[in-house]
Parts: structure tokens; sequence; C-alpha cells
């Protein structure tokens, strides 16, 4: 106790330095969390902007789909099973639909599309795809004979609003598929791939279409956030036959798109500690100091009889001290910014925005409040401390008291 | 053998044997102490005098184990510590040893009070006890209006007082001080020393401590003259 206090007490002995030191770790701190929640912002975007209006976070279908995307795997769903997967913690949404690769075709040429059955209601509800039309109107009902179209894929295939889609493509059991519907909307998604690409159908005319009355060919589970995704899957799997049914994550389903992830998050991770390291140079010089202008004070106190190892202990309380305070000062302040940046993307306007657009990326800042980000930190700052300051302590271990006394 | 104010026999408190410091100096060894014998008996109040440089602060450091002799051994309360593992010796100087130096003797962070109970608190000492104690000793050294303040508070010979009433609080086997006066002017340390040997008397504590104040020496009861690390003169008075 009265080693602890000393050191309380001794950090105020010179209060400009201490703050100074406490400053660098809190200013490091913020900087770190704020760096790494706007990039975690941004995959986590990224990923729901490509996801959400594709496989969902995490897809249920039958064992081979995924291999082989054909329309002769498609599955009827219960709905007690449905019911079941959606009572789930963390499960925000279950949504039935069916995929397959179409030929589509307006007055000219044609393309191959990613075609996709859904209910529109429950998009509306959960995936708000009402929201990404930049033309047209949504359907009003969940039987409408209409199609939604990517905006990119609209453009090459000369279509605008109201004019006809044709779609060819080959139906359950090698049956063929054609239909013609009216473009009642075209959208704008995040992902530039899907806006090249996507047909969305209301899903009873796409089972009509492929003749596959009542059958999927996925389930497409949203969840509440990105830290769901493992839990949430193993809840699944435990729920589903697995005989016969497959679940996959995003991760499984988009293998380059988590690789890419991991290797951009290097970058940034590098980047914080080079952050970290400099910081760790003040920190060292701080710490240094304060145990060599105490040289003589230790002297007298090891000539009255307190152990070197009891000093020892009070250095490791300053620096911790130290940090600790810097940093509970820098994650709280840091949680207060990344909640405020959270609740209030910060949209991107100007040039900025086309750029941002023509990547497929929504213009905003929209940071993450992961909170692993912050208990990182955390620890990142607590083992910066107890390293540093392995330094003086070693000096004072080996301290003579004499040399100390003359000192 | 001496007699104590009781009239008992006293005990020995310091027996150093053919003690012998060498520094290897720059181009030749130094013999800062050159085989000294020296022995003291319990509630002595002797000072070790001599020209600077005679070795009177490196005698007291081997005696108050603070540095390890060249030759030698020396023998306190009957323990032989220089034969003391770094650990055992730091906790017989907690239990045995009180020491004053020349300055900046007290903890800067802590009052006088929280520096005259530093020691016992060490020993662990209860917190009744020790306050009692630190109280007793403030009013002994006349300090107990400065009980609270830091030490850059109080003036030289105030700090001096309150290492001297933290080298008796637990009261140890000996208090050594190495030139306790030298920074004070020739009030205070006259008002120091009437001060330790007051202490000497009624707490029964021994006091070896050096100096080369004149005024210093003629309060001392035993004055060990050093020459070169050697005993030169080794004088009682009454
Ligand atoms: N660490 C050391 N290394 C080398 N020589 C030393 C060391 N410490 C002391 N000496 C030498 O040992 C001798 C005795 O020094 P010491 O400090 O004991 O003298 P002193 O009597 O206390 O002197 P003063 O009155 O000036 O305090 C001196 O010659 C000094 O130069
Ligand atoms: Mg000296």
């Amino acid at each position: 106790m009265l080693l602890i206090r000393m050191a309380w007490l001794n950090l105020w002995r010179n209060r400009r330095r201490t703050l100074i030191a406490g400053g660098s770790v809190f200013f490091a701190v913020i900087l770190a969390i704020v760096m790494r929640s706007a990039t975690l912002g941004i995959y986590d975007n990224l990923i729901h902007n490509f996801v959400t209006y594709s496989s969902g976070y995490i897809e249920v279908h039958q064992k081979g789909f995924h291999e082989d995307a054909s329309v002769d795997l498609s599955m009827e769903v219960h709905s007690e099973l449905l019911l079941q997967l959606r009572k789930q913690p963390g499960v925000t949404a279950v949504q039935p639909r069916i995929q397959s690769f179409v030929l589509a075709s307006g007055s000219g040429q044609a393309k191959g599309a990613l075609f996709m059955g859904v209910i529109p209601s429950l998009e509306k509800k959960y995936t708000h795809l009402d929201r990404k039309l930049c033309a047209g109107t949504y359907p009003e009902s969940d039987s409408e004979r209409v199609a939604l179209l990517g905006v990119d894929l609209a453009s090459r295939l000369k279509l605008k609003v109201g004019d006809t889609l044709v779609v060819i493509g080959q139906g359950y059991r090698a049956s063929t598929a054609a239909g013609k519907y009216r473009v009642c909307g075209l959208l704008q998604l995040g992902s530039p791939e899907l806006n090249q690409r996507i047909v969305y159908l209301p899903l009873c005319h796409a089972q009509a279409l492929l003749s596959t009355p009542d059958m999927v060919t996925s389930l497409a589970v949203q969840i509440s956030g990105p830290a769901q995704l493992e839990p949430v899957a193993r809840r699944l799997r435990t729920l589903l036959d697995t005989a016969q049914l497959e679940l996959m994550t995003w991760k499984e389903l988009y293998p380059e798109l988590d690789q890419f992830i991991t290797a951009d998050s290097g970058g940034h991770i590098i980047m914080s500690g080079v952050l970290y390291l400099i910081i760790s140079f003040g920190l060292l010089g701080t710490l240094l100091m304060m145990a060599r202008e105490r040289t003589h004070e230790f002297g007298i106190i090891i000539a009255l009889g307190l152990r070197k190892e009891n000093i020892a202990i009070m250095l490791l309380c300053e620096s911790l001290f130290i940090s600790l305070m810097g940093g509970a000062a820098g994650i709280t302040s840091g949680w207060l910014l990344v909640r405020w940046f959270h609740a209030n993307p910060i949209p991107i306007t100007g040039k900025l925005k086309g750029m941002y657009l023509s990547y497929g990326i929504e213009p905003v800042i929209a940071v993450s409040n992961r909170p692993d980000v912050f208990y990182v930190q955390a620890i990142v700052v607590l083992l910066i401390s107890l390293m540093l300051v392995i330094v003086p302590i070693v000096r004072v271990l080996q301290l003579e008291p004499v040399k100390a006394l003359n000192s | 053998m001496e007699t104590t104010e009781a009239g008992t026999q006293a005990a020995t408190v310091i027996d150093a044997h053919e003690l012998s410091k060498i520094y290897n100096g720059r181009q030749v060894p130094v013999k800062a102490i050159d085989g000294v014998h020296l022995h003291i008996e319990e509630g002595e109040f002797t000072a070790i005098v001599g020209p600077s440089g005679s070795g009177k602060s490196t005698l007291l450091h081997l005696i108050g184990g603070l540095d390890v002799p060249s030759s030698g051994n020396v023998v306190l309360a009957g323990t032989e510590i220089t034969k003391l593992s770094e650990n055992k010796l730091i906790d017989f100087r907690l239990h045995h040893i009180g020491f004053v130096f020349q300055a900046y003797n007290l903890v800067p962070v802590l009052t006088a009070r929280e520096n005259i109970g530093f020691v016992m608190q060490l020993q662990g000492i209860a917190k009744d006890v020790r306050e009692k104690r630190v109280q007793e000793l403030l009013a002994q050294v006349g300090l107990t209006d400065k009980a609270d303040c830091k030490p850059a508070k109080l003036s030289g010979g105030q700090q001096q007082r309150v290492a001297v009433a933290r080298a008796l609080a637990s009261r140890p086997r000996i208090v050594l001080a190495d030139e306790p006066t030298a920074n004070l002017d020739s009030v205070n340390a006259g008002n120091l020393l009437d001060l330790m040997a007051r202490l000497n008397r009624e707490e029964h504590i021994t006091f070896l401590f050096s100096t080369h104040d004149p005024r210093v020496i003629e309060k001392a009861r035993r004055v060990i003259t050093l020459v070169d690390g050697r005993v030169v003169s080794d004088q009682h008075h009454a």
C-alpha cells in the first residue's frame, strides 16, 4: 500500500511530464481506435452491401448447390423450420430465395444475369431493397409480374423502366424457362458486381418460370451485426439436417473477399503498431528519467531497509498508472467518438462521393463499434507499459546502495 | 569493559576486525580503509573524525552493510553481516540499523510524519503503535507543528531532525550518521547534536557519527580519528 501510494505521489512530482506521457498514450489510443473502427466500418459496409442483396450473411442451401448452382438442387422449406430459424437470437431475417443464372435481354443483345427470386415485401422490410431504387417503383405486392434490374445491367441491355425484359434459362430438370416481365424499377446497389448482373423477380413468378413451385434454392440469413456471424452460424447448424442441407457463412461463400480484408487489415495493424512504437520511445524516456533522477532517493530507502524488488514494484505501478490513465481516457473518448460516428455516419460529398459510388461503396464514413477494437487497445497499452518498465527496473535491481547514495 | 548508566555490563554492538576496503582507482588502487579494528558498546556516543578522504564515509558504509569490505568482517549485535546475502542484509538493516545521511535524507513525496513512520511501516508495525511513536518522536525533535509538511517545506535543520527521528523510530541497535551536520549552520548543527545526545541518553540507542566540525566533536563522548583509512587515535571523554 505504501509503495502504491508513493508511486502515485511520485507521478505528480513532475506533473507536466506525467501529463505529457499520459497524453501521448491517450492520443495514440484514440487514433488507433478511430483508425481501426473506420477501416472495420468500411469492411463491414463492403460486406453488407455485397451479401445482403445476394446470399445473405449466411446461406442455407442443399448440399452441392455452392459448387453447382443448379435449380435442380432446389428444396422445399417447411414453415416450422423457417419459424425456428427466425427465432434464433442474432437472426434478423431469413429470406427464401431462388437463384439461377439466366440470359436476360431487352430489345437488343442478351447478357448473362444473376437471377434472384425474392419476396418483395420481406426484402423491403429487412434489407430495404426499396431504398436502393434509383428509377421506377418498387413492386406493391409479392405477386406483381415485374422485374427489378441492376442499373448497369439495364443500361447494357438498353432497358428503361416500363420496358419488357426477356429472360431465358434452364428450369427444373432441364425444362425450358422463358418469360417476359415489365421492368418496374432500377436498382443502384452498393456493389458494382451486383449492379451489372442482378435481376430480381417476385418469388412466385421466379418459381413459375423455373418450374419449381414451392421450392427455393437457398435461405438468406441476415444477422444483427458482423460479430454475430460465427455464433449464429454455430447455432443454426445444430438446427439443420446436415445430411441434406449445408450452411455457409459469407466467408466461406466468398473466400476472396475475406482474404482481401485480411490482407488490407494487415496494413492498418502495422500502422497502429508504428504509432504505438513511437509513443513507446517517449514513454520509455519518461520512465527512465523518472527512475534516474531518484537514484539518490533509492539509495536512501535501500539503506533504510527497502528491498529493491519493492522499488521495482513501485516503478511498475508508476508505469501502469501513466499508461492506464492515458489508456482509459483514450478508450473512453475513443468509444464516445466511435459511438457518435456510428450513429451519425459522415456523408461524403463532392468529388469523393462520385469516386466512392464508382467503386460501389456507399459514400459515407461509417465506423464500426466492434468491442474488440477497444479491448485490444487496452491490452496493447498494458503490454507496452509492462515491457517498457523492465528497463528502469533492471537498472534499479543492479543499483549499488553506496553509488546510489553518492549520486 | 564500559558500563552503561544503568550500571550493568554493556553488550558489544559493533565489532569490526581487520577491516579493509580497497577501491580500484583509475591509476592506483586506493586503500580507503586499511586494517581497522573497531569495538563499540551499547549506548556509546562516538564520533569518527578525520580529514576529507580519510575514509569516514567508507567505514560507516561498511559497518552499516551498505558496502562490502575487501577483507575483514563486521559483527553487528552478534550477527556477522559481512556473511549475509543481499536481501538478508537489507532486512537486517531494516530491523537493526538506523541511518542519517548528510542531506536529502527524506522521501520527498511523504510528509514529516510519514517519513518518520516509514521504517516502522516497512517493518509492518501496527498503525496505532506506529502513530503513537511518531507523535512522541515529533515532540522530541520539536516538530509537532510541522508533522504534515513535505520535506521541501522544511528547513535543512528541520529535515535532519526528521531524519534523526526516523532513524530512531523503530529503536534500532545502532544509528549510523554520516556527517549529519555538514549542511547545517553552526547553531543548527549544535542543536542537532544536542538532540542526538539527548536521544542517546533517553532512548539508550548507540550512535556512531562522522564529522569534521570541531564544535560537534566536543559533544562526543568518544572520538575516533581516521587518517588515510587507519585509526590514529581513539579517545574517551568524560
Ligand atoms: N567509489 C569509489 N571509488 C574509488 N575511490 C573511492 C570511492 N569512494 C571513495 N573513494 C576513495 O576512498 C577514500 C575515502 O573516501 P571517503 O568518502 O570514505 O572519505 P571521507 O572521510 O568520508 O571524506 P569526506 O570527509 O570528504 O566525506 C577517498 O580517497 C576516496 O577518494
Ligand atoms: Mg564522507
